[in-house]
């Protein structure tokens, strides 16, 4: 088959199934986002149990195979009395793993702001409340805007993940599965995911290199 | 984690006083009770889903049982560095012709590279999987699950390769030039062997990555360790219980291989580079 007629027979499904990779992307990465703040929040605080128990979360979601964790949301918790809904365990897969890496990235950028800045803001008697919004926070998201935006990308190729279960409409990387048991899709067929995942982080790239260079700060 | 990780943590917090000890006492208590209240809903959640029978987990005192997941770690560990190894080999091409200089060939090479980097792993295993046969072209699973994982790799490898030439002071290669070294003489001798040295922890980092991927191999049937899991799950009916062993195998695994490169980036004094701190595509 080529192109031209995959397009006419599948263009809606391609469409469908981009924006469903595109939905997947933005909400995991959301909601990744916020779970990342908070365990990172965890890992800085002076409680040893919290700070543990984020560094155990990040050890467990950046080692565990996307696969795994899937099958076991998708599959494992279902006997153990929680079922979700496929595109929301495939989801909550995502936005596990991606948190992990996103609270690495934060504690990046903390690191890169010296101990000595922090001494300084004490030694001028601002508070650790104004610390952390005055000189931590600021810096930290400017240098954490390339690492997030490469994370966007990684979230982007990870939703591929829910090709494993049965999605409606399918993603991109299913979309390649569904041509393929219908018809001959050919390389065709594969071309066109390819290049709406390849097309997408690139703009995303792009986006992300134009703010880095906006607020990036020059040491 | 390395000690600079720690000592910015505790740089944030000035040492507490008597009262602010008192109030980080109470606090950790509440937080350790938490969490044991957290386990224990864990634990009783799979005890009253009856998850906790021993007939799921007697499987394990099995050496069989051992035996055929130990098999299916041998084939997650043969496809995973076959394709490290041809994704270091192609993704070492990859780098030199995207730094050649040579528009065309510079060019080539960064589509290629973008490409590899902007697609998902998954889809390229679709794309040997499918794809591929419908061309008349017949290959043993193993080589369909071992080539995309390493075309996906050789991407970001290129990458870090080209981080680590890059990060070589250019005033050695302009003396290698004075001295009247042709440039590839410059990229082998002088610049290559250095760039090396500074990405290995970054290459054997990357294997957690190459690891991570194999763990499709059940799409084309390959007998890596998640599929030997299934094929156990089905004989013992023990589903909750093998995921979750699984699960642990894969992350003892991919820590190991972590803290294995973080001891080395710290012995040699260089950074990790990861595919979060490169240029996005």
């Amino acid at each position: 088959m080529g192109i031209q007629e995959l397009f006419s027979t599948y263009g809606e499904n391609y469409l469908q199934a981009l924006v469903q990779t595109w939905s997947m992307t933005a909400i995991s990465f959301s909601c990744a986002l916020v779970i990342a703040l908070a365990i990172t929040v965890f890992r800085v605080s002076p409680i040893k149990p919290l700070r543990i128990l984020g560094d155990f979360y990040v050890q467990v979601f950046r080692n565990i195979p996307g696969v795994s964790l899937l099958v076991i949301i998708i599959y494992a918790l279902p006997y153990l009395g929680l079922t979700l809904d496929y595109k929301i365990g495939a989801m909550v897969t995502v936005t596990m793993v991606v948190a992990s890496f996103a609270s690495e990235n934060l504690m990046t950028g903390i690191n890169t702001i010296g101990v000595g800045q922090i001494e300084a803001a004490r030694s001028v008697g601002l508070s650790f409340g104004r610390i952390l919004r005055h000189v931590v926070i600021p810096q930290a998201v400017r240098s954490a805007i390339l690492p997030m935006t490469n994370l966007l990308i990684g979230t982007l190729l990870t939703t591929a993940l829910a090709s494993q279960v049965p999605l409606k409409p399918p993603e991109l990387t299913g979309m390649v599965n569904y041509v393929n048991s219908r018809s001959v899709g050919g390389i065709g067929a594969f071309f066109i995911s390819a290049i709406g995942y390849a097309g997408t982080s690139l703009v995303i790239g792009y986006v992300g290199n134009l703010i880095d260079k906006k607020v990036r700060i020059l040491r | 984690m390395s000690a600079h990780v720690v000592s910015m943590r505790d740089a944030l917090y000035e040492a507490p006083g008597p009262k602010m000890r008192r109030r980080i006492r109470v606090v950790t208590i509440f937080a350790l009770a938490l969490i044991a209240i957290g386990i224990a809903l864990v634990v009783r959640q799979f005890h009253i889903t009856g998850q906790l029978d021993p007939r799921y987990w007697t499987l394990f005192t099995r050496t069989t049982t051992w035996a055929f997941l130990a098999q299916g770690f041998l084939g997650t560990f043969r496809v995973a560095f076959t394709a490290g190894a041809i994704a270091l080999v192609l993704g070492l091409v990859l780098m030199l012709g995207r730094i050649s200089e040579a528009a065309w060939l510079s060019t080539v090479s960064r589509l290629v590279i973008d490409f590899f980097r902007g697609v998902p792993s998954l889809l390229l295993i679709y794309f040997f999987y499918l794809v591929i046969p419908k061309y008349g072209i017949k290959m043993p699973s193993f080589w369909m699950i071992t080539l995309p994982v390493a075309l996906a790799a050789s991407g970001v490898l290129a990458e870090v390769f080209r981080a680590g030439v890059n990060a070589v002071p250019k005033g050695q290669s302009e003396a290698a030039l004075s001295l009247g070294m042709s440039d590839s003489k410059i990229m082998f001798k002088i610049v290559f062997p250095q760039a090396l040295r500074i990405v290995i922890p970054s290459l054997v980092s990357q294997l957690v990555v190459v690891v991570k991927d194999t763990t499709v191999a059940y799409v084309v049937s390959y007998p890596d360790l998640m599929q030997n899991a299934r094929v156990l799950i089905s004989n013992y009916d023990a589903l909750v219980s093998m995921y979750f062993v699984v699960a642990i195998i894969y992350i003892i695994v991919n820590f190991a291989i972590n803290q294995f490169s973080i001891y080395l980036a710290h012995r040699r004094g260089t950074k990790i580079i990861s595919r979060n701190d490169e240029n996005p595509v």
